[in-house]
């Protein structure tokens, strides 16, 4: 086919000098390429603006009970109406966030520290001492999260770092497990030949250069282990061993309100929406944040 | 394959003795005192070193602790501490049964819907039918068990009112509990089968099995379900462990005297006997249900040999 010709279905945009798609800022771009990651990460940003802005955008406290005013539909005092006792049910829930994000960034910043300690080591020094770490991984992540977090809730008893401790020990062996993989394939490389060509200690090499270079896997997966933490922060609320009462947490509030549910469905209806619209954003960010940030993991071409 | 297993079942061995230091240990350090719990209103400090002393608590943790494994493995875990007149083997033995039930059937209506639907979906992929079925994993998978079970409470209990809210031991109680523990299980191992069954059409044997004239049934029956069944009996396994933890939840809102509601209250009450006995139990039900899955993929695939 001569050049001079465009084939079916080229670009005109290119073919023709003239006409140019006009160059979109950064975010708009990134908004175009993938809106729902994009709205999930909005919704994530308000989330947080909210839960850290909680004590001064309301002026209820969450345990203040007015039992005069208990079960209101929402209006101009109560924008969302209050609950069996008469608490505001914005300012619960809002402070419900600052638990759920609360306990789930500290939750996964401590896995993250411990999984990638614990990778990095195995798929660095390999050999038996690789065997032992990956067998003690394998045996945890036999056992379903839910179970380990009710089982470490039940050694310790539940508190608010209980529950940080138990949602730990369900997600750093996943990440470990990533880790490892991923240091195990980088081992091989060459500028990790080079540095070792070097004369440079272990100890440096993986601190210097491993780590580094297997962290872009950690953003990803914190992401959705956030989702997966909140989550089962708020089963072990909901269960009665979680976050204690009067502190609110949107498990907690969904089992308080159960009993509520024939006359007053909305007391569960809006911590369950707030739940699942928390836990499917976290999820959307982290497949985007996976497909951006790991080219192996994308699945179109 | 005996040695496999042989290995395996040793192995299960220091895990258990692991997991009863562990639990050993924290009961000793931790905060509370049985003794002062097991006398209530009696407490005097002449009547608590005699109890100490009949408990053995006043011996080396050592002793004390080859003792408690000892006892541990004639299934003799001691008394409640809340509720002393209870031995907690009669508990569990009471209530684990109950638990295993429903986690059975949930397992069953989970296989069968999930693979049901999964083939289904796999065979007219892109169809509306096809979509909807996703759209519906999709959810199974994302929306937490107690909301499924407020939600589910609302529309049949409540509003409609076909089935018991949270009445245990009359007819029809335990559709919910067991719909509630599906439900996860079920979409689960419906994109499991949909993803495997896709994978073996797309076959080069399909492809030769239609082409010298087979029908669609026999095809689907001889080639594609016998090639597709490895990654979906996988699965089953793992819709046990979903339906055994989902009774953490179905049981505090249905009601259900079970294993699973008798940790929680040990759990708030801090019996703590009963506590280190549901440790226990639930360390050995998974070791024993990981075994099972990865013996069948021995027995299943015959490209697996340990």
């Amino acid at each position: 086919m001569p050049p001079s010709i465009p084939a079916f279905g080229t670009d005109l945009s290119i073919a023709r000098p003239g006409v140019r798609m006009p160059r979109a800022p950064a975010l708009l771009r990134a908004v175009r390429r993938d809106w729902p990651g994009a709205a999930a990460a909005g919704v994530l940003a308000l989330l947080v603006a909210l839960a850290l802005g909680a004590p001064w955008l309301t002026g209820y406290t969450y345990d203040r009970q007015d039992l005069d005013h208990a079960f209101q539909g929402p209006g101009r005092a109560h924008w969302l109406g209050t609950d069996q006792y008469g608490r505001d049910l914005l300012t619960r829930l809002l402070y419900g966030a600052r638990v759920s994000l609360t306990v789930g960034f500290s939750a996964v910043a401590a896995e993250s520290i411990v999984g990638v300690a614990w990778g990095t080591v195995a798929g660095f020094y390999g050999g038996r001492l690789d065997a032992a770490l990956m067998r003690v991984v394998d045996l945890l992540i036999a056992f379903p999260s839910l179970l380990l977090a009710v089982l470490v809730t039940g050694i310790f008893g539940p508190s608010l770092v209980t529950i940080v401790l138990a949602l730990t020990m369900t997600a750093w062996p996943a990440m470990a497990r990533t880790i490892r993989s991923e240091v195990v394939a980088l081992r091989e490389r060459d500028y990790i030949e080079a540095a070792r060509a070097l004369g440079a200690r272990p100890g440096r090499m993986l601190v210097r250069h491993l780590v580094p270079n297997a962290v872009h896997l950690l953003a990803a997966r914190a992401t959705l282990d956030v989702s997966a933490l909140i989550l089962t922060e708020a089963t072990l609320s909901f269960i009665g061993i979680g976050v204690q009462p009067p502190r609110p947490s949107w498990g907690l509030m969904i089992s308080e309100s159960f009993q509520f549910l024939q006359s007053h469905p909305y007391l569960v209806i809006v911590p369950a929406t707030a739940l699942c619209l928390t836990v499917v954003s976290f999820n959307v960010v982290g497949e985007a944040l996976t497909e951006r940030l790991d080219p192996r993991q994308r699945q179109r071409g | 394959m005996i040695r496999y297993l042989a290995y395996r079942v040793a192995l299960t061995v220091p895990l258990l003795l692991g997991t009863a230091l562990v639990i050993f240990l924290a009961g000793h350090y931790a905060p509370g005192d049985p003794v002062q719990v097991l006398l209530g209103d009696h407490y005097s400090p002449g009547a608590a070193a005699r109890m100490r002393h009949e408990l053995g608590l006043d011996r080396p943790l050592l002793v004390q602790f080859t003792t408690y494994v000892a006892r541990a493995a004639t299934f003799d875990f001691g008394v409640s501490y809340v509720n002393p007149a209870r031995r907690v083997s009669d508990i569990v033995r009471q209530t684990l049964p109950t638990s295993m039930r429903l986690a059975a059937l949930a397992v069953a209506v989970a296989s069968a819907a999930g693979v049901l639907l999964g083939v289904w979906a796999a065979l007219v992929p892109g169809s509306t039918l096809d979509r909807l079925i996703q759209v519906g994993v999709l959810a199974g998978l994302s929306v937490p068990s107690f909301v499924v079970a407020a939600i589910l409470v609302l529309l049949f209990a409540l509003r409609w009112r076909v089935l018991p809210v949270a009445g245990w031991g009359i007819p029809g109680d335990s559709v919910l509990p067991v719909t509630v523990l599906a439900a996860a299980p079920t979409a689960y191992i419906t994109r499991i089968s949909r993803a495997s069954v896709r994978q073996v059409l797309a076959e080069d044997y399909v492809r030769t099995a239609r082409s010298k004239g087979l029908h669609g049934r026999a095809i689907l029956a001889r080639h594609v379900l016998r090639n597709a069944a490895l990654p979906i009996v996988t699965t089953v396994g793992m819709a046990f462990g979903y339906a055994i933890t989902g009774a953490f939840v179905v049981e505090v809102v249905f009601n259900i005297p079970g294993m699973a509601r008798v940790a929680v209250d040990a759990i708030l009450q801090r019996d703590y006997t009963v506590i280190q006995t549901a440790v226990l139990v639930y360390t050995a039900l998974f070791t024993v249900i990981n075994l099972a899955v990865d013996l069948s993929y021995a027995a299943l695939n015959p490209r697996v040999r340990y």
